[in-house]
């Protein structure tokens, strides 16, 4: 027989937590109900930040569309970049040289660096653990120069150019990449030893958001998040675009599946990462001039599609292209890594509570910005509070009281 | 429960200076090569206007020179790009696309202001004014 009714009981206490945060995240919103101080169900309302930026890709140039692309999200705007162009040179034909591949890889990697290193830090201050997130928000400091040195910005690189890069570096910028990576490598290094050994991140961290093998592989989980369950994902090793087929690299794996192993494997990517970087600088082919002049390149793209994926910090980042043979692209499609990771993690959140919800969606690495602040709403009374998502995460006591949990 | 990994750290930073640089009493260190705010020099720009079809901001107006200032014989349309600072992304895609590399571009990033900015007082100026 058919269902033809659903009877839900009613829960005493709904808290939205988002959607909305000037820092760090896009808006998000999570729907959080709880019978006392645990979480019984979790709602993921997404929306709140649709630019509609696929639209505009049609109808601007392909050569526009670059720098379009990279604006799709601040932290990993290369590998948005990167993915992009694949396609069109996949479009048009073209290889750019083993240099500028190279070249390539070390902006996505830097990238990395600093994207992992700022999703911990955002833990810390989730935790409360205010001052290891201002010292490892100074020690990012050191890769947003690096990536200032190597692109011309801090932050929006528009490195990425059809057949190559568009700045080279010289051995002045090499010795000044490599002095800076060296000395973040030890910080990195100290940093993954207070959260492997810190009383209060151990206390937070471990068993919280425990998501299985099974789970992963049925919820098509993608990233760190997938790697930290012991499930070895990476569209680096697996497609092995660009120069990943020349430099050394492993897939680090971990079996844990807390939101404590997601932590730990981005510092472990980190660390990879650098050595990557610093292999890549050591071992730089000089096969010719890595920068197209983009004055030649072709104006005209032929009909034809073309689908690339990327490993961006966050996970497998997709982009269909179609062009049909006018000026404009005819469809560009992204899938993100983390429209994937947050709506279908809804279920981890279930048995914790509800100090641990902050901890567990940061542990995603969402690549959204709602978190500070949130609506406690008495559904009896229709009373409504506001405070920050970090009081919440120390326990909340200002409102659970048995007024809020009946 | 042991002694806190990151205690030694806060100790350290305790005793030494703040990390942060004091902006705006002291500037902070920018690469020479840093992409800031960058204008066209007039008596190289011949007026194609490619650098306005191909911004992906739309930032670049193409203005005609005003009549006080002796238009160059190479720029026979008599217009020259406008930028407007706070629309544009800074990419450099007109620098990149430029045939006659007429952009001049500095490292400069201090670009905090309340009225809208634009760089025809820069690109101007590399012209002549009539005389007479």
């Amino acid at each position: 027989m058919a269902i033809t009714k659903i009877i839900e009981i009613p829960y005493s206490l709904e808290i939205p937590v988002g959607p909305q945060h000037p820092a760090l995240h896009e808006p998000l919103l999570l729907k959080v109900y709880a019978d006392g101080e645990e979480v019984v169900k979790v709602q993921v309302y997404t929306g709140y930040n649709h630019r509609g930026i696929e639209k505009p890709a049609e109808r601007n140039s392909f050569y526009r569309d670059i720098f379009i692309v990279g604006r799709v999200c601040g932290i990993c705007n290369t590998v948005h970049a990167n993915c992009y162009v694949r396609a069109l040179e996949q479009i048009l034909g073209i290889e750019p040289n083993n240099r500028a591949k190279y070249l390539r890889v070390l902006a996505m990697e830097l990238e990395r660096i600093h994207s992992h290193m700022l999703i911990n830090a955002v833990m810390a201050e989730i935790i409360g653990f205010e001052s290891l997130f201002m010292n490892i928000m100074l020690d990012r400091e050191r890769i947003m120069k690096a990536k200032e040195i190597l692109t011309g910005n801090r932050v929006l690189a528009d490195y990425m150019m059809v057949g190559g890069v568009r700045r080279d570096i010289n051995d002045e910028k090499k010795n000044k990449l490599l002095k800076l990576l060296n000395k973040t490598e030890k910080r990195v290094k100290y940093y993954k030893q207070v959260f492997m050994e810190d009383d209060t991140i151990l206390k937070r961290l471990v068993d919280v958001g425990i998501i299985t093998k099974t789970d992963v592989l049925k919820h098509s989980l993608i990233g760190p998040p997938a790697r930290a369950s012991g499930v070895k994902i990476d569209a680096r090793a697996s497609d092995k675009y660009d120069a990943y087929d020349e430099v050394p690299f492993n897939v680090v794996v971990r079996k844990e599946g807390d939101s404590w192993a997601r932590m730990i494997l981005r510092w472990d990517e980190a660390l990879e990462s650098i050595n990557m970087c610093k292999y890549i600088l050591e071992n730089l082919p000089s096969d010719g001039n890595p920068v197209p002049d983009e004055k030649r390149l072709p104006r005209r793209f032929p009909p034809g599609e073309a689908f690339t994926r990327v490993e961006a910090p966050r996970g497998e980042l997709t982009y269909y292209v179609m062009s049909d043979g006018k000026p404009m692209p005819y469809r560009v499609k992204i899938r993100t890594p983390s429209f994937n990771n947050i709506i279908n993690t809804a279920n981890v959140y279930l048995g914790h509570s509800i100090a641990d919800v902050p901890v567990i969606l940061v542990s995603w690495d969402p690549c959204i910005s709602c978190m500070e602040r949130i609506t406690v709403l008495d559904l009896t009374t229709g009373e409504k509070k506001r405070m920050h998502l970090k009081e919440l995460a120390r326990g909340g006591r200002k409102w659970v009281s048995p007024r809020y949990s009946i | 429960m042991g002694k806190p990994k990151i205690l030694d750290l806060i100790l350290k930073n305790l005793l030494s200076k703040p990390a942060t640089i004091e902006y705006p009493k002291k500037e902070t260190v920018i690469e020479p090569d840093a992409r800031g705010r960058h204008y066209a020099d007039l008596n190289k720009c011949i007026g194609c206007s490619l650098c306005s079809i191909e911004c992906p901001a739309d930032a670049i107006k193409m203005t005609p020179i005003p009549p006080e200032y002796e238009a160059p014989k190479r720029n026979p349309r008599k217009l020259y790009p406008v930028i407007n600072y706070l629309r544009c992304v800074y990419c450099y895609r007109c620098i990149s696309v430029c045939p006659t590399n007429a952009y001049v571009s500095t490292n400069e990033y201090r670009l905090a202001t309340t009225k809208t900015i634009y760089s025809d007082i820069l690109s101007l100026s590399t012209l002549p004014k009539k005389t007479g």
